[in-house]
């Protein structure tokens, strides 16, 4: 396991707190470009500020964290993870509950944080294409929305689509075949609404060239030209972009979904672990994120003291005039509907 | 496949002579055989003897056609086999290792030369129960080959390699594996079993006491040449040259001058002529340790007994032979054997004694000499 | 070492040091068994205690309670038997490329004059040396749709348009098989260099030609070998969970995919241990059944 480990706190910092005498805490994220953003964004400055030493380790996982609770030896105070995993691993128990008399979220968008977790930054699961094949993004012709993506005879070409995970892969096949964004959930709580999801992608399945498993071959498959079409997430592509590849992606009608900060039950330092938690929530923090990836801060304030130009704040999922036009995740449906939803997603990847 | 399925007995019948010519086989420039010419007669048991590397498998794999050889002829009575692949050459082999084939049967591994000859089960059977009687093994036949003993592994490689009624049967040292007492056993089996069979052998070994049991006709072989081709007495008695003299028998070589009478000389004392016809620069003397005999000290040569004169350096008891070492000047010694019977120790030649050593001129044998050791 | 008195031996009664000589050997024999010890205590804790472990968990249901339901889901769900089916598939299917691929390349490496081996077996072994996921991921670059491969194809003229070879049961094969192909090579060499040279000579002497002394000799004295590796192989294959994610592009789903995907999603060690344990006893059982079929004790222990 690719382990990196980075000791900080400094003698200023040692004078300027109280915490200084408290363990270093240990921080998990995940590797490549998402944990070097938040590393130079979020937690270098953070730990110098606040003067409570981090350790940092990659490879952050709720399952992992969840072992680490059910065996009781819980090394990680901090761990990275999708909303739907905290969610998840929150009903089981494997967190803990945040302070948020330690913890402002006064200012964040409702809905990027529970009880369990806080959330870092808003990303979105969006379509993205082949530029050189379906055009620019908003150019005439170009893909518009999931009906599109869905759509083999209009845009001929293979496709991508989510393996081994069913989040964020039953919403685009109902939006595709006509039922309005707000009314996806409501569909997906019956049997029958996923069903007709899950036979929606049937149809599709003959187009998928490959399912994918992780943000980087999203980035790899458009790169590389190896499908023509996929879902993903915004940020991959946007670095994707920046690789070469010629690769678009609309907002519209995109799942608008946030990572988080969640705390294992039993950590170490719970007490430090969520003061630093709290200093990371603040905006000035967050409003260096966009300069590093292409993912929105959660804190509303981010975009009052962030310094980044126009054209960057505008692209970020969180941004107010791209809110309105993507589906927001519906944690309490996957907590209900998760198991089901996978079993039947499985069930369909596996024929 | 020309085969030839007979089994039994008739000489003429199931004997075929191989005729060798200017066989020439290099490994890099080494010549491992160097332009041979080899008659082997329809019948005969002809052993290959030589040091290691001399040759002599390396002949013996080229008439099994297992190797390759560079140039020259084989041929098996009158048909040139030399490109005739090892399966159709039709001929027996005994292998050193046996080669049994360790997932088969004795029944098995004897029967396999039979089935890929088209024979019928029944013939089969009889025909390996045959077998196995022929090399006293009845009974055997449904033993795994792992629970054979070296001596009976050795016998059903045998039984294996006639079985087919090839009219050649070849053998690479097929005995060296076993112990002495066994060795001597089988030595004397395999050639009753070869006047049984009277196929052509080709027999290869290092030992030359093997040899002279065995064989009706001895091939020397050193360097890939062959030194001499002859009965087992006349390769003894007669060595062609220093080679076959010192790897035959035991020997040593005294190197002769000669005076102006035209006689042989060994230290000034007359030894012989020159034999008739030789045409040689020089001659030396092989003696024999069994040719010698000690006689009391001061007596002279006569027409009958060449003498030396010497020191005994030391006397060793063997059981039925003893030998004395007996210096007779300063960088030569002689093996004198002699029988010990009911001899005391006591009246053996004792280290320091003086004596003198006789050979019977009839003994005497001359072969030209080499610079060679 | 004790100095036996030839006196005293003589009376039977009392055998001199015969208590002492009999405890020693006893001794002896503690002595060698307790060489096998740490072993012992290696299986039970590595192998034993684990799987113990995964049998019970896998009857623990969401509850906490003792329950079938994760036995009852894979009948409930086709996918889990589908995914089973896959596994053996490919894991069959690898050990069969692997036999047909390892077999002549193990013949002709037992062929080869000792220094010239090194070389070639260095080749078969390098792939050991590189991180399986760079192996895997190389295949991917290979063999993609604007890969190397179809790239140079379509440049020679092979083909007109990208030939489909990855994110499909065809890269997870070739994937597969270039991963597992030395752990057929070195039992089934090893098996064939012991193979006397002496036997195939004696085969074409007594009168088989090239082939058949092949199929009737040095065949079946190189089957142990084989089924060594191809078992190797095969259990191998079972539990491989990087190379078809990467190179099947999720649509060979073997069991470990399928146990990841539980885990991740779902956090469920009864779940995942469920499918652990029949994964262990289909193994088990298709190797007893394929044992009774082609007689694997005999071939691997040389029994007649």
């Amino acid at each position: 396991m690719n382990i990196k480990q980075l000791a900080m706190g400094t003698a200023m910092a040692l004078v300027m707190t109280g915490a200084a005498h408290a363990e270093p805490i240990t921080v998990v994220s995940w590797g490549g470009s998402y944990g070097e953003a938040q590393d130079k964004a979020l937690f270098t400055d953070a730990s110098k500020n606040s003067g409570i030493e981090i350790v940092r380790e990659s490879g952050a996982s709720m399952s992992k964290a969840c072992l680490q609770v059910e065996s009781g030896s819980v090394t990680w105070d901090l761990v990275v993870t999708g909303s739907g995993g905290a969610a998840a691993a929150a009903a089981k128990g494997c967190l803990e509950k945040i302070d948020f008399n330690v913890v402002d979220v006064s200012d964040f968008y409702k809905n990027t944080y529970t009880d369990y977790c806080v959330g870092s930054d808003v990303f979105a699961t969006v379509m993205s294409w082949n530029t050189d094949k379906y055009g620019e993004p908003g150019s005439e012709g170009a893909p518009k929305s999931w009906a599109d993506f869905f759509d083999v005879e209009k845009f001929p070409g293979t496709r991508a689509y989510r393996a081994n995970n069913v989040d964020g892969a039953l919403e685009p096949a109902l939006m595709a075949d006509g039922v309005p964004a707000d009314q996806v959930y409501e569909v997906l709580s019956t049997r029958e609404g996923k069903q007709r999801a899950i036979d929606k992608i049937r149809k599709l399945k003959p187009h998928i060239a490959v399912f994918w498993g992780s943000g980087a071959q999203q980035a790899q498959l458009m790169k590389d030209a190896e499908v023509d079409m996929t879902t993903g997430w915004n940020g991959r592509f946007d670095n994707a972009k920046k690789d070469g590849a010629k690769v678009g992606y609309t907002f519209n009608q995109a799942l608008l979904d946030y990572d988080c900060f969640a705390m294992p039950k039993g950590a170490p330092n719970k007490d430090t672990a969520m003061k630093f938690l709290a200093e990371i929530s603040k905006p000035e923090y967050q409003a260096n994120l966009p300069f590093h990836i292409t993912y929105g801060p959660t804190n509303k304030k981010a975009y009052e003291v962030t310094t980044a130009p126009k054209e960057l704040i505008e692209a970020l999922p969180s941004h107010p005039n791209n809110v309105p036009k993507m589906l927001p995740v519906s944690l309490e449906w996957y907590a209900k509907h998760r198991e089901e939803a996978l079993e039947m997603y499985m069930e369909l990847l596996s024929e | 496949m020309a085969s030839n399925n007979n089994s039994g007995s008739g000489h003429d019948a199931t004997a075929l002579p191989i005729h060798i010519s200017s066989l020439t086989k290099k490994y890099g420039d080494l010549y491992a055989l160097d332009s041979v010419d080899l008659e082997i007669r329809s019948g005969e048991f002809l052993t290959l003897l030589g040091p290691s590397g001399s040759g002599k498998t390396t002949l013996l794999m080229a008439i099994a056609g297992f190797n390759r050889p560079d140039s020259g002829s084989i041929r098996f009575g009158e048909q040139e086999v030399i490109l005739t692949p090892p399966h159709q050459r039709n001929v027996g082999m005994v292998f050193q290792s046996y080669a049994l084939f360790p997932h088969m049967s004795v029944a098995g591994n004897i029967a396999f030369p039979l089935k890929l000859r088209g024979v019928s089960a029944g013939e089969i059977e009889e025909r390996v129960t045959e077998a196995l009687e022929t090399v006293q093994l009845s009974g055997l036949g449904e033993r795994g080959i792992d629970q054979l003993s070296g001596g009976q592994r050795q016998r059903v490689a045998l039984a294996r390699a006639f079985v087919f009624g090839p009219r050649i049967l070849l053998m690479d040292e097929p005995l060296s594996a076993l112990d002495k007492k066994l060795r001597e056993r089988m030595q004397i089996e395999l050639k009753i079993l070869h006047r049984k069979l009277g196929v052509t052998t080709v027999y290869v070994t290092h030992d030359q006491r093997e040899a002279l049991t065995m064989s009706d006709r001895i091939a020397v072989i050193n360097h890939g040449r062959l030194a001499q081709v002859d009965t087992p007495e006349v390769i003894y008695n007669h060595p062609a040259n220093a080679f076959v003299a010192d790897f035959i028998g035991e020997s040593t070589m005294l190197d002769l001058d000669q005076d102006k009478a035209g006689n042989l000389t060994y230290k000034g004392s007359k030894i012989s002529k020159p034999p008739s016809g030789g045409n040689a620069d020089g001659w030396s003397l092989v003696v024999r340790p069994e040719h010698l005999s000690i006689m009391a000290n001061g007596k002279a040569s006569t027409d009958r007994t060449i003498v030396f004169k010497g020191t005994v350096t030391e006397t060793v008891f063997q059981g039925e032979t003893a030998f004395s070492i007996v210096a007779i000047d300063d960088d030569t010694e002689l093996l004198v054997r002699f029988g010990t019977g009911s001899k005391a120790k006591s009246t053996y030649p004792q280290s320091g004694e003086q004596v003198s050593v006789g050979l019977g001129r009839d003994d005497a044998i001359l072969i030209p000499r080499e610079d060679q050791p | 070492m004790t100095v036996i008195d030839m006196e005293k031996t003589a009376q039977p009664e009392q055998a001199l040091h015969a208590g002492e000589l009999q405890r020693q050997q006893s001794r002896e024999q503690w002595s060698l068994l307790s060489l096998v010890v740490p072993a012992l205590i290696v299986v039970v804790l590595i192998i034993l205690i684990p799987v113990g472990w995964l049998f019970y968990l896998s009857f623990v249901g969401k509850d906490g309670g003792l329950s079938m339901e994760h036995y009852l889901k894979m009948v409930q769900y086709k996918s889990y038997a589908r995914t089973f089916v896959t596994t053996f598939q490919v894991s069959v299917l690898t050990t069969l490329i692997c036999i047909l691929i390892g077999y002549p390349l193990s013949y002709f490496l037992a062929l080869l004059p000792p220094r010239w081996v090194g070389i070639f077996m260095l080749a078969v072994l390098l792939p050991f040396w590189t991180s399986l996921l760079v192996r895997t991921y190389a295949w991917l670059v290979l063999l993609q749709k604007n890969g190397l491969l179809n790239d140079f194809a379509m440049q020679i003229g092979l083909w007109d348009s990208p030939v489909k070879l990855v994110h499909n049961m065809t890269g997870t094969l070739i994937g597969m098989a270039h991963i597992m192909l030395p752990f057929l090579v070195l039992p089934l060499y090893n098996a064939m260099k012991k193979i006397d040279r002496d036997l195939m000579f004696a085969a074409a002497n007594l009168g088989a030609s090239p082939v058949s002394a092949f199929w009737k000799v040095y065949f079946p004295l190189s089957l142990p070998g084989m089924v060594a590796g191809s078992l190797i192989v095969f259990v191998l294959c079972l539990g491989f969970y990087v190379t078809p994610a990467v190179l099947g592009g999720g649509r060979v789903i073997m069991v470990a995919t399928q146990i990841t995907a539980i885990l991740e999603n779902q956090f469920d060690w009864g779940a995942a241990s469920a499918l652990g344990v029949v994964l262990l006893i289909a193994t088990l059982l298709f190797l007893y059944i394929a044992g009774r079929l082609f007689k694997f004790d005999a071939a691997l222990f040389g029994k007649n």
